[in-house]
């Protein structure tokens, strides 16, 4: 029982808890690195999706589920994100290696504003602005020239030093990698000082205000990193899919965003990671449905995009209601009934 | 002048409709302290619900108004017991994404149930209009107008002047403290659940009345939310104005902005984004609206 317990905060803090963890994580990359070999397009391009969404939820999780700050506009800056590394590499000539980060970066400027009214908006009041400027964006991208509006802009294939990414296997090789650098950087965040900040201001502000946490730059700070994975995740997935429309990030992907991290759990690195990979899924284990569903009732397949939409809808509500820590919850609940058993507290 | 008479009379009238959404939240949200934001896709509802019965079922304009009405009383009652009765004192996170979840389960039911496709409800008024002066006006905008008047004075007397109200009141400002005064707050929220969802289907019902059904009016919702936060979500005075505001300003937005091109940036339907600009403004400059007191929060 003894190794159990952590009896120094030097073991608490500890990145990978213990000699299983490091284990099974390089079986993971061991068998995340052999996967194109084995795998083909189809399922690759969906793991390629998920990792994308592993990015973006990090960054919403580092906001909602940490911070406590909630955002019904999290896609917003995944389309400026997107938007402005196609703009960058199309029209300045900028290669993607620069353009990745200066996408982020322009996602998180603009994060940086949204995130001023959240000095003096709490809950419900930065619930509705965030989404009040998620539709402004839709509409600006809709309507600026520049974004070439309804038609949608091409985006030039991601290129690193002279090599041209061309296949979903190239492109999962980046994907993962980056998506394992985001993570790999929230895990590391969440230790640190700024992380307990946040935490510290999800669980009362007002305390956290009078132990010396100042709140307008920890939630302001908060606003421009969650906005960044934002808009790396959107440069990716411009550059992944070479082809953007202001119509793919609607409302609809901020509500994704939002059921990936309820699902997975808030506040959990784990928890964003499993709830973006089930989200992500989920679609493509309907349509895999319908289409085998298909030959015994046709009418089924033009209900496919209601049924994605509700379906999400059902899991927030459900997983709120029932497990609101979401599966990580169900993970630890599981975890501790085993290293206990056969004792039960 | 006569055209400018027109824009304010019709923002008038798709004003009151945004208030008698307004009026819908502001009544769940004073009474439980839950922002619905599921509230547009029950207007959808209603809307489809009438123009089911209305239509495809043959059954006359009235009764199929008050039918709807009652279904959509007896969904926000389900609701409540269903849902929210389990959600009272959660952190307002939990609730606000319990409605938004509730929101696309609504709307994909209503594309499961009606399909995507644009309908239109024939009722008394249709394709009939009124003249004042030179000024054309549809009647059914007139209705509109009207009705949403006579609602808005019931809830403000009914708020203020009845026993129910002022309970309804209570429980918002202290559920623990009211029911140790008698007051049953279950019942109280259920009853303002179903009451702010039957306000919510009025208002779906005028605005198929003003345009069309279909499964994107719920989109309604978020902008009476605007009008919401514009008069201040407390004050069932402030949503009225709010929402009227709101209508005007759209109006004004639509008929000298709509054109206008800055650059190669082209207005194009401003119309639907004018009021999330007022939102914002609203939110910067002052959070708690026009009505609205602000909040002394207690540590």
């Amino acid at each position: 029982m003894a190794e159990h317990f952590k009896i120094s905060y030097r073991q608490d803090m500890a990145l990978f808890q213990n000699l299983w963890v490091r284990i099974w994580l390089g079986i993971l990359i061991l068998l995340l690195l052999m996967a194109p070999w084995f795998l083909s397009r189809y399922p690759l391009s969906i793991l390629n999706e998920m990792g994308i969404a592993v990015i973006g939820a990090l960054g919403l999780n580092l906001l909602t589920g940490y911070t406590g700050q909630i955002s019904l506009g999290h896609g917003a800056f995944v389309a400026i994100g997107g938007y402005s590394s196609a703009l960058l590499t199309a029209k300045g000539g900028i290669p993607f290696l620069i353009s990745l980060p200066l996408s982020g970066l322009m996602a998180a400027g603009l994060g940086l504003i949204v995130g001023v009214p959240s000095l003096r908006l709490k809950g419900l009041y930065l619930a509705l602005g965030t989404l009040a400027f998620g539709f402004i964006v839709e509409y600006v991208l809709f309507h600026w020239g520049l974004t070439q509006g309804d038609m949608g802009m091409a985006v030039k294939k991601a290129q690193v030093l002279g090599f041209t990414f061309k296949t979903e296997k190239a492109y999962f090789y980046l994907i993962v990698s980056l998506a394992s650098l985001a993570a790999l950087g929230a895990k590391n965040l969440a230790r640190t000082k700024i992380g307990r900040s946040f935490v510290a201001i999800r669980d009362r502000d007002i305390a956290a205000e009078a132990m010396g946490i100042p709140l307008a730059r920890y939630k302001i700070m908060a606003f421009g990193i969650s906005s960044f994975y934002a808009g790396v995740a959107g440069c990716l997935l411009a550059h992944y899919q070479k082809w953007i429309v202001p119509g793919a990030f609607d409302l609809s992907l901020s509500i994704a965003y939002i059921a990936m991290i309820i699902l997975g759990g808030l506040g959990t690195i784990l928890g964003s990671i499993l709830g973006a990979i089930l989200i992500t899924g989920i679609p493509h284990g309907i349509l895999f449905l319908t289409d085998v569903l298909k030959a015994g009732y046709p009418a089924l397949s033009g209900l496919v995009v209601d049924f994605k939409l509700g379906i999400f809808g059902l899991i927030i509500v459900l997983t709120l209601l029932l497990e609101p820590r979401g599966l990580y919850g169900i993970y630890s609940r599981i975890k501790i009934y085993w290293k206990t058993w056969p004792y039960r507290y | 002048m006569e055209k400018m008479i027109e824009i304010w009379l019709n923002g008038l009238c798709t004003g009151s409709i945004y208030a008698l959404l307004a009026l819908g939240f502001v009544l769940i949200y004073k009474s439980t302290g839950i922002l619905n934001f599921a509230q547009g896709e029950m207007a959808m509802a209603g809307a489809f619900l009438c123009y089911t019965f209305a239509m495809l079922l043959d059954m006359p304009y009235v009764v199929a108004f008050l039918i709807a009405l009652a279904i959509g009383a007896l969904l926000g009652a389900f609701l409540d017991a269903l849902f929210f009765r389990k959600m009272v004192g959660e952190p307002i996170f939990s609730t606000i994404m319990v409605t938004v979840g509730l929101a696309s389960i609504l709307s994909c039911v209503g594309g499961i149930l009606w399909g995507h496709d644009v309908h239109a409800i024939r009722s008394p008024f249709t394709h009939r209009t009124a003249s004042l002066g030179g000024i054309v006006l549809s009647q059914g905008a007139l209705y509109t107008i009207g009705a949403s008047l006579v609602l808005i004075v019931i809830f403000v007397l009914f708020f203020n002047r009845s026993l129910l109200g002022i309970a309804m009141k209570g429980t918002a400002e202290d559920p623990h403290t009211s029911g140790l005064l008698g007051i049953p707050v279950k019942r109280i929220h259920m009853l303002s659940w179903a009451i702010g969802s039957a306000v919510a289907v009025v208002a779906g019902i005028f605005l198929a009345e003003q345009s069309f059904v279909r499964l994107s009016m719920s989109h309604t919702g978020i902008k009476a939310m605007a009008a919401a936060i514009l008069g201040g979500m407390e004050s069932i005075g402030g949503a009225i104005l709010g929402g009227i505001l709101i209508g005007i300003v759209e109006g004004l937005a639509a008929n000298y902005l709509s054109g206008m091109e800055i650059g190669d940036f082209q207005f194009g339907d401003v119309k639907d984004v004018a009021a999330f600009g007022i939102m914002i403004l609203v939110l910067m400059v002052r959070p708690q609206g026009i009505f609205g007191k602000r909040k002394v929060e207690r540590v």
